[in-house]
């Protein structure tokens, strides 16, 4: 079967778990299933689609007539990016859908048939949009994604789902308008919606820009960089977790996408601005999200401020890959991409992990509350071994995957400092490399707080005390998730070389190898390289050096490790509360960070946007009494004098109105006789 | 390309120098003990003090609180483990990194957060407050420090034109001393986050159980204390041999020849010995600074970094 053929099945596998779960409302438990297996199949299909593609480097296209042929085609592409999108969301898709069997069972009841069906037409909007190539199915689809989205945020219909719905549809609708308006001014040079048409125009550089600008900011809405994360926040701890992962693992990637889409793919890059752009606020979200996830203590709000920040780790990589392509310098967009594509995948996965991982907690627990949790690690050791391994992922600890990524937009912000041809660009390299290192700290001591204090000491809760392990088809999908890290980190020679097709194809020059058996390097071997089989061998086997020496000596009068008694308390009692919460072991960085801190609530645009509706509603309701009193209550007015006169001449005595017949029948006689 | 014996051969050298340092780190831990009790006047251990101390905690028995749990009982393997791999990489003896593969700056900046997640992450488990708030303070002083040292080295790596620890180190030895200047400066601002990184007052008190470094190992005993001690030993050893690595190539050897290579540690041990003196005297004539005022003094190091990188640019 070819790719297209893979890709329809995967669509209709997704339609039918769709139609499927909505009819079988009344038997909410074969709904589950029946969603769960479908989107697993398809998503299944989606990776045997996207595969061949990949691997072969070679880009797939079908144009079909379609519906509204009059005015646009139904053009599909696979080129390596839509291809590379595929996979990860078919990967994400397979693990959310084993997941989903046991996890939905919670909610039953609920509305989980509902779910299965948004959840399978979400996904399948979003692998047909980053398939078409055309601008009135990609806006089409893109406002699919975000309403199915927007029923899985209030699926558990309380205030704050509700409202948290509210924010992510407005701000979502407010980013698809500046990207349609940025359509349409392609449109207008092209003279067609398809892409290809797009490609083809030669807009002058002032209006390519308004376009990148436009186009930026909706989908870096869509994205969740900041300034524009306020949604993120509050949408991802809303949903269920299993959409949470999906939603933070790869719907907000469609914001990536569509940056790198219409940035590279449509506009070319051909200014080094726009790269910079993407790089600078790439960069301050990295740190300002990383910054507010450590204020969290819940858990799932939480991991939606890691996104922002690792979605500004892969802008970052995207901006200099841009700058690269503009100042053209081949090396710094081959890395620049590389390094930006390669976290996008890696975020998919481990957040997907986390967000899974916390779903598990909840299951369990029935909180996101991180204070009330702690002990985990020996109630569900299977969850916690999982989510360990998230939990260094995403903190770029050697040689798992978000190191490998991170090393490699270091090395392009590294190429960009050292051979950026002007002043620009050898200052923007280290600032950027600077707050890529704060963010790796800040990112470390964050997942520390929220391993350490959910999974490690005991248990602060009853509820928490009770928890047992998930079921098995959740721990299943974890640990798919977690193999899948440490694959994409170890085996980061055999990968690198794949993703670096796809940036070379986007940056439209031939590929540089990257690539030796075992290690990794930015183009040129002997500048540096990295090896992370050896380093995760040596990572494994050198420990085993203090293990020998602790087995060897004293083994004979030693005693036996013993676990007793409660931790020091400076001679008091110990007590449960004496453990450190989650708000004090962040505490010092409120104090350093204070001024940080303070700007959030002026940067939020939470507030903003809730005022400005206010103001909108205010605004409708004097504009309504306006609308009555100058056209209704006039017209009102009228008819209620013209009635008053008129009842001048009722009296309501008959012999009156027999006079009025006969003054008629005069003034008529009287008439025709003129 | 290397060759795979050539590579087994190397890997062998490299996994030789890490033995190497942690069979000596404890001297030094004792070295700087030994100073400190001379500037306070007292009579003092000797040198052999912190040898004495690991080999008789090995023999006693571990006791852990009930709560703790499997990332209490692995931290001081992880420790001691992470800080060999990076002793491995490092170009200590050699010009050139015994494993190059892994002698990259970001890669050990990143080695060393390996090492300060675990040891912070035990401190949570072992669910003692002091142990919480000593994690919560390492953390935080990484945060401070990352900064200073990411710009110093990056510097450095701009100069050579390389991030590889080995290109650096060769590229000194040999002669380029491009901009002097900013190299200096590099020099200073590493210092200043290495001499944070050994956990050094105005930071850091290494000896008192409460303060920073060693606040996660409060609860910590016997056998599994020893292991800690040693790896925190191994790891200032570590740090203080990263800044040799970079900025001080005298008297490494430039060829695997065994005199060159003997010379080569001699000189190593040397240097790191001058490296301890500086750092305890430093160290004793400071007074313990407040902790959250710490990001204050950390800007000045970060001051010194950007001077670093504006002399580079300027050329100087």
């Amino acid at each position: 079967m070819t790719a297209i053929c893979w890709l329809g099945t995967a669509l209709l596998l997704f339609v039918i778990g769709a139609l499927l779960s909505l009819l079988l409302n009344r038997n909410e438990g074969l709904a589950i299933k029946l969603s769960g297996v479908f989107s697993l199949l398809g998503g299944v299909a989606g990776v045997l689609c996207a595969l061949p593609v990949l691997l072969s480097g070679a880009t797939v296209t079908a144009e079909y007539a379609g519906p509204f042929a009059a005015f646009a085609h139904l053009t599909l592409r696979l080129d390596l990016l839509a291809a590379f999108m595929v996979l990860v969301i078919s990967i994400l898709t397979v693990v959310c859908a084993i997941y989903s069997f046991a996890y939905l069972e919670e909610y039953r009841g609920k509305g989980a048939w509902a779910m299965g069906f948004f959840m399978n037409l979400f996904i399948a909007s979003m692998v047909a949009l980053v398939a078409v190539d055309n601008a009135f199915y990609f806006i089409v689809l893109f406002e699919a994604m975000s309403l199915s989205s927007y029923f899985l945020v209030i699926s558990e219909q309380d205030d704050e789902a509700v409202s948290a719905g509210l924010l992510y549809f407005l701000i979502a609708h407010a980013g698809s308008v500046l990207i349609m308006l940025a359509f349409f001014l392609m449109y207008r040079h092209a003279g067609s919606l398809d892409f290809a048409a797009f490609r083809a125009a030669d807009m002058p550089v002032g209006e390519a820009s308004a376009v990148f600008l436009l186009a930026f900011f909706g989908f870096g809405a869509k994205a969740g960089m900041l300034p524009l994360h306020g949604w993120l926040p509050r949408a991802h701890p809303a949903a269920p977790s299993h959409a949470s992962a999906m939603m933070s693992g790869v719907m907000v990637k469609i914001g990536v996408f569509g940056i790198i889409k219409v940035g590279i793919d449509l506009l070319g890059a051909t200014e080094a601005w726009w790269g910079m752009v993407v790089l600078a606020f790439g960069a301050v979200s990295s740190v300002l999200g990383v910054l507010y996830a450590l204020a969290e203590h819940d858990i799932k709000r939480l991991l939606a401020y890691h996104t922002v920040e690792n979605i500004g780790i892969i802008l970052m990589g995207v901006g200099a890959g841009m700058i690269g392509m503009a100042t053209h310098h081949p090396l710094l967009a081959l890395l620049g991409l590389l390094g930006g594509l390669y976290h996008l995948i890696n975020h998919a996965l481990f957040k997907g992990l986390l967000f899974l991982g916390a779903g598990a907690v909840i299951y369990r627990t029935h909180t996101k509350n991180m204070e009330i949790m702690g002990g985990l690690g020996k109630l569900m050791p299977r969850t916690a071994m999982a989510f360990l391994i998230g939990c260094m992922a995403i903190s770029a600890l050697p040689p798992l995957n978000g190191f490998v990524s991170e090393w490699f937009t270091y090395q392009s912000l590294f190429t960009m400092s050292k051979e950026g041809g002007d002043i620009g660009l050898q200052l923007a390299g280290p600032i950027a490399i600077v707050m890529l290192a704060i963010t790796g700290a800040l990112a470390a001591m964050c997942f520390v707080k929220v391993y350490g204090i959910c999974f490690c000491g005991a248990p602060r809760s009853e509820q928490v005390e009770r928890a047992t392990e998930v079921p098995a088809s959740m721990t299943i999908a974890m640990w798919l998730l977690a193999l899948l890290c440490i694959v994409l980190g170890v085996g980061a020679a055999q990968v690198a070389p794949l993703i670096t097709q796809i940036a070379a194809e986007l940056s439209g020059q031939t590929a540089t190898s990257m690539a030796t058996a075992a290690t990794v390097f930015p183009g040129d071997v002997t500048q540096t390289s990295l090896n992370t089989p050896l380093l995760f061998i040596m990572l494994l086997a050198l420990p085993l050096l203090p293990l020998l020496l602790f087995s060897f000596t004293g083994k004979n009068n030693r005693l036996n490790f013993i676990q007793r008694g409660t931790p020091w308390a400076c001679g008091y009692g110990y007590e449960q509360r004496m453990s450190l919460t989650a708000g004090s072991f962040a505490q010092p960085l409120k104090v350093l960070f204070a001024p940080l801190y303070r700007m959030r609530k002026t940067l939020d645009p939470a507030p903003a946007f809730h005022r400005s509706l206010d103001v909108t509603t205010d605004a409708a309701a004097r504009v309504e009494p306006v609308w009555d009193d100058r056209i209704v209550m006039p017209v009102v007015g009228g008819v209620q004098r013209l009635s008053r006169v008129v009842q001048l001449i009722q009296y309501g005595d008959f012999r009156v109105y027999c006079l009025y017949v006969v003054a008629a029948l005069v003034v008529l006689l009287l008439v025709t006789m003129a | 390309m290397m060759t795979q014996s050539s590579f087994v051969v190397t890997l062998l050298a490299g996994l030789l120098q890490a033995v190497l340092l942690m069979a000596v780190s404890p001297l030094f831990s004792g070295v700087s003990r030994v100073i400190r009790a001379k500037m306070h006047s007292r009579q003092g251990p000797g040198v052999l003090q912190e040898y004495r101390d690991i080999f008789k905690l090995l023999t006693r028995q571990e006791v852990a609180p009930s709560c703790s749990g499997n990332i209490y009982r692995v931290m001081p393997f992880v420790l001691i483990g992470t800080m060999l791999a990076v002793g491995a990489t490092l170009p200590l003896v050699s010009q050139a990194a015994p494993i190059a593969a892994g002698a990259d700056l970001i890669t050990v900046v990143y080695m060393f957060a390996i090492f300060r997640f675990f040891f912070s992450l035990a401190g949570l488990d072992s669910g003692s407050t002091f142990a919480g708030i000593g994690a919560s303070r390492e953390l935080t002083l990484g945060i401070l420090v990352e900064p200073i040292l990411m710009l110093s080295l990056l510097v450095v790596a701009l100069i050579v034109g390389s991030t590889n620890i080995g290109n650096i180190s060769s590229s000194f030895a040999a002669e380029h001393w491009n901009a002097p200047t900013a190299t200096a400066m590099a020099l200073i601002a590493c210092a200043f986050a290495v001499f944070i990184e050994m956990g050094k007052i105005p930071f850091d008190v290494a000896e008192a159980e409460q303060e920073l470094q060693e606040g996660p190992l409060a609860e910590y005993s016997g056998s599994g204390l020893a292991l800690v001690k040693w790896g925190l030993s191994l790891k200032q050893v570590v740090v203080a041999g990263l800044f040799l690595a970079i900025f001080v190539p005298f008297g490494k050897a430039a060829d695997i020849g065994l005199v060159s290579i003997v010379v080569g540690t001699v000189a190593f041990l040397l240097k790191l010995l001058l490296i301890f003196v500086i750092a305890s005297v430093i160290e004793n004539t400071l007074a313990r600074g407040r902790f959250l005022l710490t990001g204050r003094v950390t800007w000045l190091g970060f001051g010194i970094a950007v001077l670093a990188f504006v002399f580079y640019l300027t050329g100087l």
